[in-house]
Parts: C-alpha cells; sequence; structure tokens
C-alpha cells in the first residue's frame, strides 16, 4: 500500500502537473478488509485496496475540482488538466478567500496513527475473532451476526501555498448481534486489537439477547432514559449534521446560531471535537492539510463556537479550525473526532437514580424532522428495557422516539465515567452513557 | 478485457474456486452545483477497477483494486480464493446458487444527449436561470440548483461461461429552496428531494424537468411555509403524493422483500424482515389495492439493466398482487431457499463492492382514481408531498415519515397549507388501510439515487413507479 511519504510525493507531483493560479492535490490511499457474518457463519469477507486523487484547482477565484482512481501518468495529468478546464469555466466566486498558507496554518506534522497491529489483521485473524463470537452466541443456542474490519488509511495533502501534510491511521471494527427469542448487542473500534476481545464481546451480546426475550409495550409519553454509549453516539452525530458547523451557523440553519453564549443544554454536557488528543483515532490535519484544533463545542451547557475551515473561517470573520471536508461538499466544516466530555457516575449508578423509565442500547435509523430544534426520530433496537425502581426490570419491544437532541440534553442529570468509541476511525466518536429526565417517546413496534 | 476476465477465472479456478466471477467497472461522473448565485462544485471524477469474486469449499470470498491488468486479475484472484479459505473456517455447510444459463451479448441503456457532451457553460446556464428564479422569493435565503450525470461501463465474466458488457448513462438535477426566519427552516425542493429526479437517460432528462420554470412556484411554497399552520396531532385520511409514495415502496414494501434481509443476511445492520419465507402466497401483505411490481426492464429508468452482476437476465415479477405476497427480491444465493430460480436483484456500486440482494423498480401498480376525485371523496384529511424524513424499524414494520409539505382536506376540498407534517403507522396495518390508488395518469417512475444497504456501505441505484394513494385513519402530527 502507499505510504504517507510516497502519498505526498504523489499529491506534489499533480500540483507540479496544474497549471493553475492555485492548486491543491489531496491523495488518499486505503487498505480495508471486512469479515461480515450472518446465521452464524461468514457470509461475506471482502478485501480491497484504492488509491484517489483530488486536484482543486483555482483561476482567479474561480474553482474547479477533478478526481480519478486511475494512477498512470497520462491520467494524473488528465485529472488535473480536467480541474483547470473546470475552474475555467466556473464564474468568479468572489468570496472564495485562496487555500490556506502554511505559515498561516502552521505547519502540518507528519503523523503516524496507523498501528502496526490494524496493518496485520489478516483474513484468518478475523475468521478466529468470528468464530469467538460465534461460539458465544451457539452456546446459548442463539444465532450471531455481525463484522470484524481492518482498515489503514493514508492522507496526503498538497497545495501550491507550501502546505504538505500527510498521515496514516488504522482501526479495527467489531460488531455483534445475537439473536433469539431478543436480541442483544455489543461492538468495538480502536487503533489496534489491543482491548479487543471477542469472546467476551460474543458473551455480552448474548446476555442482552436472553435479558431481551418476550419483551413488552410501553404506553407512548415522556420518560427519563439511560442512554448507552451507542446511541448517545448517534445524538452528537446528529448534533454535527445540522448544527456544528460555520456553515449552517452562518445561513441561520443551525441551532447554535444567535445562540452563542446561551446555555442550551445541562451543566453536565460538554461535548468538543479533540483530533489532536493522543487518544484520537482520526487524522491531525483536515482535507486542506490544516492542523486540526481542539474545538469546545458545548461546555457545561453552553453554546461556544461551531468548526471553520479556510472558506467558512473568513465568512463568518473567525479562526479557521481545520475541519474541511474533501472539496467540494455541500456540508461545509465538520468535527469527526467528537467527544463528550466524561462525569462521575457508573452507569448502573445512572440506572439505579431512576423511578420509572428506559434503558437503551442502541438507536436504529435516526433521521432529523426539524433541523434546528435537532429534532430526531429513529428507533431503539437490541436492548431496551424498562426500569423500575433504580433496576432493569423487563425488556421492551423496540421504542419509536421523536425527540429534540438540544432537549433532551437540557434534562441530562448523569454522565458516566467510563467512555466508548462507536463510528469508524474516520469519524470517531468518544461517548458516555447518559441519563436524560426527559426522552419523548412516541410509538413501539409490533 | 475478455482476456483480463479470462486470466483472473483461470487463477481462481487454478487457486481452487468452484465458482469465480469478476467484474471490471469504469465510471465517470460529474456534478455541479449552484447556491445563493454562486457556483459551490463543479466536479469531474473517474473510477476504474475490477473485483473477483471467489467460491472455495462453500464460502465467499472478495478481493478488489483500482485499475485494470492481466497481472492484477491473476492476484486479485488468488487473494479472493484465500480470503474464501478463510471464510470456510466458520461455516454451517457448503452453499448452493441456482442454475443459470450462461448468459453472453451486450446491453446499452437508452440516451438520447450525452450529458458529457454538453457544454459546461450550457449546464451552468439551465442552473443559474433556475436558482436565480428561486433568489427571486424574499424570504428565500438559500437556493440550491444541481446536475448529476453518470457513465457506467462494466464488463462481467464467470467460470459458468456468462460475459456481458453493459453501458448506461444516469442523470439527475433538482433544485431546492430554503427559507429561514425566526429559528424555523423550511424547505420545498423539485422534482424530488435528496438529490432531485434521477432517470436512465441523457440530457435531455434535465432538459424536460424545467427546473427555471417551477422554481417561482416552489420558492413561493417555501416562503408561504414559514407562516403555515402546524400539523395537527390525530389521526385521518391521508392522501400521499407520487414522491412520497415511491419513498413509502421502498422503505415499507421493498426492503422487507428482500430475500438475503428475510434470511438474516443483514441483521446486525440494515436489519431482518417481519416477512418470513412461509409467507410467500399466504401473506395478505395489503388491501387488494396494492399490486406491486419489481421490473428490471422499464426504459429510462434508475432499475433498469441488461443482466445482474450475477449475470442474471433482466425481467419482471409481481411481489403483491392484489394484496397477496407472491414474491421476493432475491439472488443466486438465496432464491433456491424458496425453490425458485433468481430474478435477478444482486447489484454492486462499483467494482470495489460485493453485490447484494437490490431492488430494481419497485413499483406501487397504478389504479383508477383521478387526483381530483380522490380528494373529492375524501371528507377530512391530508394531502402531504416531498419527503423531509425518513425512518423505520429493523424488521420494516414501525415507520415515520415527514414529509416538506401539506394540504388539509375538509368537505373534498383542498384547504389550508401545513408545514412538515409526519405520519406514522405499522406496515401491514397501513398497507392494509389502502383503498385508492390514481390512475396511471397520474404514475410516473421516480429515481432514487441514494438507497444504502451493507457493509462497506454501498448506495445503490432503484426505482419506484407510484401514484398517489390514499390511506385511511393513520397517525399524523407525532410528536407536534
Amino acid at each position: 500500500m502507499l505510504s504517507a511519504k510516497d502519498a505526498l510525493e504523489l499529491a506534489a507531483h499533480a500540483i507540479a502537473f496544474t497549471p493553475a493560479d492555485e492548486a491543491e492535490a489531496l491523495v488518499s490511499a486505503e487498505q480495508n478488509a471486512l469479515t461480515r457474518f450472518a446465521n452464524n457463519r461468514i457470509n461475506q469477507n471482502v478485501a480491497e485496496q484504492n488509491v484517489t486523487l483530488s486536484v482543486r484547482a483555482i483561476v482567479g477565484r474561480r474553482v474547479g475540482v477533478a478526481g480519478t482512481d486511475r494512477m498512470d501518468e497520462r491520467s494524473i495529468k488528465a485529472c488535473c488538466d480536467a480541474a483547470v478546464a473546470a475552474a475555467r469555466m466556473a464564474p468568479e466566486d468572489p468570496a472564495f478567500p485562496g487555500l490556506p498558507q502554511a505559515t498561516a496554518a502552521g505547519a502540518a506534522r507528519p503523523s503516524d496513527r496507523a498501528h502496526a497491529g490494524g496493518r496485520g489483521f489478516d483474513a484468518e485473524t478475523r475468521a478466529e475473532a468470528v468464530a469467538a463470537m460465534v461460539d458465544a452466541a451457539r452456546s446459548h443456542g442463539l444465532t450471531a451476526a455481525g463484522k470484524v474490519r481492518s482498515a489503514v488509511n493514508v492522507l496526503a495533502v498538497a497545495n501550491s501555498q507550501g502546505i504538505g501534510a500527510a498521515g496514516a491511521i488504522s482501526g479495527i471494527q467489531a460488531t455483534v448481534l445475537a439473536a433469539g427469542a431478543g436480541t442483544g448487542w455489543a461492538s468495538f473500534l480502536g487503533r489496534d486489537a489491543s482491548g479487543f476481545d471477542p469472546a467476551a464481546l460474543g458473551i455480552q451480546a448474548a446476555d442482552l439477547a436472553i435479558r431481551s426475550a418476550n419483551p413488552g409495550t410501553l404506553d407512548a409519553g415522556t420518560y427519563p432514559v439511560v442512554l448507552a454509549p451507542e446511541a448517545v453516539a448517534d445524538i452528537l452525530d446528529f448534533l454535527a449534521y445540522t448544527g456544528f458547523s460555520a456553515k449552517a451557523y452562518a445561513e441561520e440553519r443551525s441551532f447554535m446560531s444567535k445562540h452563542v453564549g446561551d446555555e442550551l443544554m445541562s451543566p453536565l454536557v460538554t461535548i468538543f471535537d479533540d483530533a489532536p488528543a493522543p487518544h484520537a483515532l482520526g487524522m491531525t490535519f483536515d482535507y486542506e492539510g490544516v492542523p486540526k484544533k481542539r474545538v469546545v463545542l458545548i461546555e457545561n451547557g453552553v453554546v461556544r463556537t461551531p468548526v471553520t475551515d479556510s472558506y467558512w473561517a473568513v465568512r463568518t470573520n473567525t479562526e479557521n479550525t481545520g475541519h474541511a471536508l474533501p472539496a467540494p461538499n455541500q456540508f461545509g466544516p465538520m468535527p469527526l473526532d467528537l467527544e463528550m466530555a466524561a462525569g462521575d457516575a457508573t452507569g448502573e449508578e445512572l440506572v439505579a437514580r431512576v423511578k420509572r423509565g428506559v434503558y437503551v442500547t442502541r438507536f436504529h435509523y435516526v433521521n432529523v424532522e426539524d433541523p434546528i430544534r435537532v429534532t430526531i426520530t429513529g428507533m431503539t433496537r437490541d436492548g431496551t428495557f424498562l426500569i423500575e425502581d433504580g433496576r432493569l426490570t423487563r425488556p421492551l419491544k423496540n421504542l419509536r422516539f421523536t425527540q429534540s437532541a438540544i432537549d433532551a440534553l437540557r434534562s441530562c442529570t448523569g454522565v458516566s465515567s467510563t467512555r466508548q468509541f462507536v463510528g469508524t476511525e474516520e469519524s470517531a466518536t468518544l461517548v458516555p452513557t447518559i441519563l436524560c429526565e426527559e426522552f419523548a417517546i412516541t410509538g413501539q413496534t409490533r | 478485457m475478455k482476456e483480463v476476465i479470462a486470466t483472473a477465472l483461470n487463477a481462481a479456478q487454478l487457486a481452487g474456486a468452484s465458482y469465480a466471477d469478476v467484474r471490471i467497472v469504469d465510471i465517470s461522473s460529474e456534478s455541479i452545483l449552484v447556491t445563493g448565485g454562486r457556483v459551490e462544485a463543479i466536479e469531474q471524477s473517474s473510477s476504474f477497477g475490477m473485483g473477483v469474486r471467489a467460491l472455495v469449499n462453500g464460502a465467499w470470498g472478495f478481493a478488489a483494486a483500482s485499475g485494470v491488468s492481466a497481472s492484477k486479475a491473476s492476484d486479485l484472484a488468488k487473494q479472493a480464493a484465500a480470503i474464501a479459505r478463510s471464510s470456510a473456517i466458520v461455516q454451517r455447510g457448503p452453499l448452493r446458487l441456482a442454475e443459470l444459463k450462461p448468459e453472453t451479448g451486450i446491453w446499452i441503456g437508452s440516451a438520447l444527449k450525452d450529458p458529457f457532451d454538453v457544454l459546461l457553460e450550457d449546464k451552468l446556464a439551465l442552473l443559474f436561470a433556475a436558482d436565480e428564479a428561486l433568489r427571486a422569493q424574499a424570504q428565500v435565503s438559500i437556493t440550491k440548483a444541481s446536475c448529476s450525470c453518470h457513465r457506467f461501463h462494466k464488463w462481467f465474466g464467470s467460470t459458468e461461461g456468462t460475459l456481458t458488457e453493459q453501458s448506461w448513462t444516469e442523470t439527475g438535477a433538482g433544485i431546492e429552496a430554503y427559507a429561514v426566519s425566526g429559528g424555523e427552516v423550511v424547505t420545498r425542493s423539485y422534482p424530488n428531494s435528496f438529490g432531485g429526479g434521477w432517470a436512465q437517460a441523457g440530457w435531455e432528462h434535465v432538459e424536460g424537468l424545467g427546473l427555471a420554470e417551477e422554481a417561482p412556484r416552489v420558492a413561493q411554497e417555501a416562503a408561504a411555509l414559514l407562516s403555515a399552520a402546524e400539523c395537527p396531532r390525530g389521526t385521518c385520511d391521508l392522501i400521499i403524493g407520487g414522491s412520497q409514495m415511491a419513498l413509502q415502496v421502498h422503505e415499507s414494501v421493498g426492503h422487507p422483500l428482500e430475500l438475503d434481509r428475510v434470511l438474516g443476511e443483514e441483521a446486525a445492520f440494515a436489519g431482518t424482515s417481519w416477512v418470513g419465507l412461509g409467507d410467500l402466497g399466504a401473506l395478505h401483505y395489503g388491501s387488494d389495492h396494492m399490486t406491486v411490481s419489481a421490473d428490471a426492464t422499464i426504459p429510462g429508468s434508475l432499475g433498469t439493466f441488461g443482466w445482474d452482476d450475477e449475470g442474471v437476465p433482466a425481467q419482471r415479477e409481481l411481489l403483491i398482487d392484489r394484496g397477496m405476497l407472491t414474491g421476493f427480491l432475491s439472488s443466486r444465493e438465496t432464491a433456491p431457499e424458496i425453490g425458485r430460480a433468481s430474478n435477478g436483484c444482486m447489484r454492486a456500486d462499483g467494482w470495489n463492492r460485493i453485490p447484494l440482494v437490490r431492488m430494481t423498480t419497485v413499483s406501487l401498480e397504478p389504479g383508477t382514481w383521478d387526483f381530483d376525485d380522490l380528494v373529492a371523496d375524501t371528507e377530512h384529511g391530508l394531502y402531504v408531498e416531498t419527503n423531509n424524513s425518513w425512518s423505520i424499524d429493523d424488521r420494516r414494520l414501525n415507520f415515520q415519515f415527514g414529509c416538506e409539505i401539506g394540504w388539509e382536506i375538509e368537505n373534498g376540498k383542498l384547504g389550508r397549507m401545513i408545514k412538515m407534517p409526519n405520519y406514522t403507522g405499522i406496515t401491514p396495518e397501513f398497507w392494509a388501510s389502502c383503498d385508492a390508488v390514481c390512475s396511471e395518469k397520474h404514475w410516473d417512475v421516480w429515481g432514487l439515487a441514494n438507497c444504502g444497504k451493507g457493509e462497506p456501505m454501498q448506495v445503490a441505484h432503484v426505482a419506484h413507479g407510484a401514484a398517489p394513494a390514499r390511506f385511511r385513519n393513520v397517525a399524523v402530527g407525532v410528536g407536534r
């Protein structure tokens, strides 16, 4: 696979090929393998190697982008020419500030977060991990489904203004669903396999599945909920999608618009994006090659600032925080290394505080109904329980919720001290278990 | 390409594969987005690579890489076979594939005007005209006009002797108007939300949409939504517009009838299905107004092709006949579970993905009603248009959809405008309450270019024929 150094050389090569006033080249290389299983057998097993080049050419204030995965010299030149041709045809964008400069952005340090353990996780190792998870389910008369994935991603960004950043990240990810009369779930995400115990994951999922058997009903209404990390990650991801971008903020489509400094959430809620943190899994620079800064988005419930890129930093007259996505994109800058600060409770203590409420292992198929209020709807799955007098007393059929994420986090009264990575290494969210006093359950499946 | 394919297949067999297939895919794409009077994106891209799928000891392996050459073909075949051997570590027994007569041939989709031959300035002129017309409405603060096109060229060969070549073009375009005021955002789109209107066609499809002509109405409706009434909470008769019906069919009929989901093969991610194998020929899925077909032969539809990605010829089959379940969407691996041959639904979204069971053109067949007559026949209800939000549970039972716009119906007449109405239901109860479907005059094929499934995620381009339809006693205004 292409090394970070080779990728940066390729990006610089493409810049030299691009006859434009300014040029940026983004080289992305990946080596991914994924083993899926269902019905206690491996049903899909895939491996992929890919290299892509994306070139952004600027002529005056005209911008064009072209991309290719053909890496021969002729194709690379054709890609560069296509970007320039597109730029020449584009109308002027008076607001385009020019590509970021190395001096202004600070020199991006080479980063290698790709762990050797991630590189060596081959098909046989993945199959053995699957076998351990399947055995845990089968020994309880359950069927298991899920995946074991290993990935190494290389990214290099160079531009004609002197930026040259390159890095590698790796990830090991596993999920397991155990199914019988009920279903249960467990997952793992890490830079490498340290801490990955497939048998323990299988047992965790099987235990939830057994406890989820013969679920009951629950009337619609507003309940206290204890949300496990995967459910909390969904909430943070939708806050990011609808509200944490400077573009949404500037266009007044964000809940943050006109509310900087306002306390919209509980003092227990602090949300930030922190790619520089040593434990973070993602790249340390963005898709413009600018080093990512730690950005506090919500501090003790108070709205702080959205993330920016070179374009939206100028538009909003704020600093560039280094959160560009690959150009062009409709979303503007986006935080990809979100965290919610840990609290001081255990998950069990959060459950113990609830007189009558609901425990949610994870959500399914969440979507936004109202972006300003971040009203989201979705279902629970794979371990939903009624909490009575501080104990999980009986499983529930999967519930539908229709709830403002902001209002839910305003009612947050407890946050766990332990946190878990959810997502993928390219966009990992580090989240605790939380207790929200008010959460609208609006329906239930059959 | 034949030599590369033959090299891969030979290498796979030498590596112990009892079956192998290879796909070479070449995709060219262009996307343009104009927003607020400026160009936000002009992007061109190309992708060219190959993937080899091998069956060894009754288990699958797949390997893919960008670039195409005989040496790469050989390497990928060996890698796929090695991965398949690892898969065999966790197996229940060898899988079997439904019989298939080897196919050979060339298929070319219809497109009158090659979108890659249309000058960029002409595309920009069309989009700027639409964007300008949207911006003429003062209360609209964010506008978008976009178009995209893709050209696909695909070669497929298998160790059973199938060798096919297919090429086609897809185009899509749309406009969106956002009105923002008082901490509220409302949206209106045309001809559909989330990517506009898509077809397997040339530039003539984009020209035929009349984006600039529709823009004033779209902008006016977006502005009017700011002061429209909230959706009342309760139960009423619901008439669902064509594009939203397409998504309703997609989520609550198409996905639950994918046979891989029914068999639990997607359990951990997308989920399973409330429908079981034993329901075939026995389950009343909905009322007798509900007839649903799966058709990969409709000219101009995103769900049309010559052969699927296992080399099975395109075909049409009824999935539901007057309410009764009669078929599933299947593959060569899943079809034997219902004692049938594959009906050709396996598709991958590129050279680097394995094929999965995907929808083709899954359509609610037209009924007999004229739309105006249907409204006139509805005493108290709601008419809703254009999807805004969608969610459904992992067995495809409990769903909730939000729409951009609605109108109350009182005494057979459309009344006041409703902002962002939503509705919810349970799939079989909902479809049992369908008592009217509009006629062919109101029936359109809606292309959906954003159907996600599988891990790694694949985005399929599918389609649904649909006309407005009425459902009795539906819960609306959830969470309002």
